[in-house]
């Protein structure tokens, strides 16, 4: 049998058109009725254990399912969740949680006490970091760590359950936050308890969906890596089944996302994707959606260099504030103020940011409650006020060129370095440059590096480091307002060597008995550090990003919250047709 | 011939093992390792990464390193990454290979299926209107960058009309069989046109100028002379002829196809070895970098004398000994 040229057109384009026909009615088949589709722009690294996780992707999905002893309301203050309620004994050296009675996990097994146990002996347990694990922050603090830690011995007394459905957390020193270190997502104990920790991370109980076991209100049933995670709804969940019946999470490039999103493809965008603030204003206006405008839990900044540490303590990783070696470029804070002063920041979030985000002088996340903006020395743009304060600070132009010299009359150019991969950093630093000079500061901005290596020039300050500015995103914890971490003098990501006695005894008497032990007390002491760190000025505060959210209005009952979209997931639902 | 064969392979070996070592270099030549990215987060102390790398052997002289994969490598086992905590490369790279396959052999006929038609046709027809046309798109085909040529697709095709999907490589995973595979065809129609447009264009020049030549040449005059048919002229003696510096690229195109398509994979989020490569180095995730280099590496090798032996078969005028 012979085609004609003709027939043989035509069969080709009937072959394409039940290709096609046929993958768009394959679209049409689930058997769900209520099914929403949620998307992230980047594929999460795909272990969901909620003790080994690894990026914010991970942990926006490990939300839905599994569940924490307390979450964060609206004002980030602790809520029983699992926990029905809690006491804490006389000197805060225990908290003693009585749990909820009738939570099943997805594979029906019953939810108690033993289970938090076991979650906080793995974390404390020698194998953990070793297996990968980085969360030791929340088990350090427990009684009897360090001994059970090193294998010392093996009974672990910093979490007892005292019966099926009560458990109590011990402390070494009396805790001033004992609710934010009970603050891990349980993991089952009647899944794991078998596996050894260093196999943890690989098993299938922490990798494949069907195996994935928490006590949230969905259960993983599907995972094609890095396209497209799929969840049922946990029929038996302990606040009531919830409405939806499917939820799925696609992996979407963020340039499509928008289309997506209007054509009713994509129902919601959360933390920690979100949405560009050049494409809000347009989805704003689409009248199916519902846009949610807040804050990040994060800030640009731009650091001084202050000190240098010396060589031989760069060689040992030590961090030894009373070796270094001050960088005479930037050590007076006249100068630090003016180079606030000079940065029209208002302008960037103008600009840049579409007049999203905000300008903050205070380190503390505006969220938090111990985040005091009114008492911070505020840095509106005036460049004429410095090229006061720079003028009284004796930098001066003394050759007419244009910059201003050192006030002992030498060239005096700051040398600027920043990490590449963020567009809107990258976006920031040549306006910094610029408007720096138009104050008369002379700026060497130097060219981005990518991020591993920018990092590794940051902690090889020796005296040989010719950095004076630097610019860094810090993402900030939702739990705790504890800045400990980020501006203490003996903290390595403290990039600035900021070393300042008095804000260290603010921020050691904050976590302190007794004065931390009392909310507001605490919160005094916070607002003076904030202070004080805006009058010394180790870094400029850039922006605060925004958290640019959105769903499809046909999903009924969405209160987010600052730190989540998914708050009360279980009571969400949306009309059948 | 197959002697040849034999001493080609041969030569791969050391060919090969000299490949991972320049890879090995060069990687540990980037600062910073697999934990330097994850240091960025203050609530883990840095106590927690020196005992990772030690567990890691990243703390061991480099030869030592670089005998341990090796050593791995000899035993038939990958290793597991540095960086995706708890995952073994092959699992990490079976996940995306299979992907990557499909698109690139998939782009590569759509390559080869619209450029050796338009190529013939245009030196056969040289500077007619068509010639002109394919020249125009081929030239447009090379300037406009893959992603931005992506992007005007998905506009066009999913978000406008809603004829195809645009992102990942299928619409239902828990779809089988048939439906499944259609599904796949499906959502590679877009990805996989964006892929060979740049490869159309190259192919299709080459394909002209090749064609172009051999017409001009005395055997084409001869044949003519003969009173041959313009078919036979054309598929039989001009087409086999011109074939030879398509061959010649295929060659390359193997490994190309396998680890150059980033953007592409990037912009229809379909989860291929070029995304992992890429990541693997930002990462620096030196077992994943290392392994991927080897299948670059070995594919590339392949190709190349493959194409070697297709040439004689093009061109009985090539033999080989």
């Amino acid at each position: 049998m012979k085609f004609t040229k003709r027939t043989k057109w035509i069969l080709l384009l009937l072959l394409i058109n039940v290709l096609i026909l046929s993958a768009c009615s394959a679209n049409q088949n689930t058997p769900y009725k209520t099914e929403i589709t949620g998307a992230i722009d980047t594929a999460p690294a795909g272990l969901f254990n909620p003790i080994f996780y690894m990026d914010m992707y991970e942990e926006t999905i490990l939300e839905l399912t599994h569940e924490r002893l307390v979450k964060q309301n609206e004002q980030l203050e602790f809520e029983p969740n699992l926990a029905k309620n809690w006491t804490v004994n006389e000197d805060h050296t225990s908290i003693t949680f009585k749990l909820e009675e009738d939570v099943k996990w997805h594979d029906g097994k019953p939810f108690t006490a033993h289970d938090v146990v076991f979650t906080y002996q793995t974390m404390s347990d020698p194998d953990y970091v070793a297996a990968g694990g980085l969360r030791t922050l929340f088990v350090e603090p427990l009684l009897g760590y360090q001994e059970y830690n090193t294998g010392d011995t093996t009974d672990f007394i910093g979490v007892v359950a005292d019966d099926d459905y009560t458990v109590t957390f011990h402390f070494t020193e009396p805790s001033i936050t004992p609710l934010y270190m009970a603050s891990v997502p349980i993991i089952p104990k009647h899944v794991f308890e078998d596996i050894p920790i260093k196999d943890m991370p690989g098993a299938p109980a922490s990798q494949e969906a069907e195996s994935i076991i928490g006590t949230g209100p969905y259960k993983f049933v599907h995972i094609t890596d890095r396209e497209r995670y799929i969840f049922l709804r946990h029929e038996d969940y302990w606040q009531g089944t919830p409405e939806i019946e499917r939820l799925n999470y696609r992996v979407v490039e963020s340039s499509v996302m928008i289309g997506l999103i209007e054509k009713g493809e994509i129902d919601f965008v959360g933390r920690p994707s979100g949405i560009n603030s050049a494409d809000f204003n347009t989805l704003a206006e689409n009248n199916n959606l519902q846009t949610i405008e807040q804050l990040d839990f994060s800030y640009q900044v731009l650091g001084f260099k202050l000190n240098h540490r010396t060589n031989a303590d760069v060689e040992n990783n030590a961090i030894e504030p009373n070796n270094w070696v001050e960088n005479d470029k930037l050590s007076n804070p006249k100068v630090r103020r003016a180079i606030a002063y000079a940065l029209n920041r208002e302008g960037m979030v103008n600009g840049l940011l579409y007049g999203k985000g905000a300008v903050i002088n205070s380190p503390i996340a505006p969220q938090h409650w111990a985040s005091s903006e009114e008492r911070t020395k505020q840095y509106a743009f005036d460049s004429e006020q410095a090229k006061i304060l720079l003028d009284e600070a004796g930098y001066k132009d003394i050759d007419g060129d244009g910059f201003r010299e050192t006030p002992d009359g030498k060239p005096w150019r700051l040398n600027m370095k920043y990490p590449a991969g963020n567009e809107l950093r990258e976006r920031t630093a040549p306006l910094i440059k610029q408007q720096l000079e138009d104050v008369g500061i002379s700026v060497n901005l130097k060219q981005p590096k990518e991020m591993s290596a920018f990092l590794i020039d940051m902690e090889n300050d020796n005296e040989q480091d010719d950095t004076d500015l630097y610019l860094i995103g810090w993402g900030l914890e939702t739990s705790d307002p504890d800045p400990t971490e980020l501006w203490s003098s003996y903290t390595p990501w403290n990039y600035s060597r900021w070393h300042n006695e008095s804000s260290d005894e603010f921020i050691q008497k904050a976590i302190s008995a007794p004065d931390g032990l009392d909310q507001d007390n605490r919160a005094e002491i916070y607002a003076s550090w904030q202070e004080l760190f805006s009058e010394d000025l180790p870094a400029v505060l850039l922006y605060v990003e925004p958290a640019l959210w959105i769903y499809n209005k046909r999903i009924d009952g969405v209160y987010p919250l600052p730190h989540t979209l998914f708050n009360d997931i279980h009571k969400w639902s949306v009309d059948v047709e | 011939m197959s002697r040849y064969i034999i001493r080609r392979l041969l030569v791969f070996i050391p060919m090969l093992f000299l490949l991972t070592i320049i890879i090995f270099a060069l990687a540990k030549a980037a600062p910073g390792d697999p934990l330097t990215g994850k240091q960025l987060d203050p609530t883990v102390s840095k106590e927690v990464y020196e005992i990772q790398r030690e567990e890691l052997g990243l703390n061991d002289s480099l030869p030592k390193q670089y005998w341990n994969w090796l050593s791995s490598l000899a035993s038939g086992d990958l290793g597991n990454s540095m960086y995706y905590n708890g995952r073994s490369v092959e699992s990490l790279i079976s996940s995306r290979l299979l992907n990557t396959v499909y698109l690139g052999v998939f782009a590569y006929l759509i390559t080869l299926a619209i450029s050796i038609p338009l190529g013939i046709y245009s030196a056969k027809r040289p500077y007619s209107i068509l010639d002109y046309t394919a020249t125009t798109f081929s030239f447009i085909g090379l300037a406009i960058p893959n992603f931005f040529f992506g992007l005007i697709g998905i506009y066009i095709f999913s978000i406008h009309l809603g004829w195809l999907p645009s992102q990942s490589t299928m619409s239902d995973p828990l779809l089988t069989g048939i439906p499944a595979l259609l599904d796949r065809l499906h959502h590679m129609i877009l990805p996989s046109f964006t892929l060979a447009l740049a490869g159309t264009a190259t192919y299709m020049r080459y394909v002209r100028s090749e064609a172009l030549d051999i017409l001009g040449s005395e055997y084409i005059r001869m044949a003519k002379a003969k009173g041959m048919k313009e078919r036979t002229i054309l598929y039989k003696h001009t087409l086999r002829n011109a074939l030879i510096p398509i061959i010649t690229l295929s060659g390359y195109e193997f490994g190309i196809l396998l680890g150059g398509a980033v953007i592409t994979e990037q912009v229809f989020n379909y989860p291929g070895l070029g995304m992992l490569f890429i990541e693997s180095i930002m990462n620096r995730d030196y077992p994943v970098i290392m392994s991927i280099n080897l299948l670059l590496g070995a594919t590339i090798l392949f190709g190349n004398l493959l194409s070697d032996i297709l040439y004689s078969v093009a061109d009985p005028r090539i033999r080989y000994d």
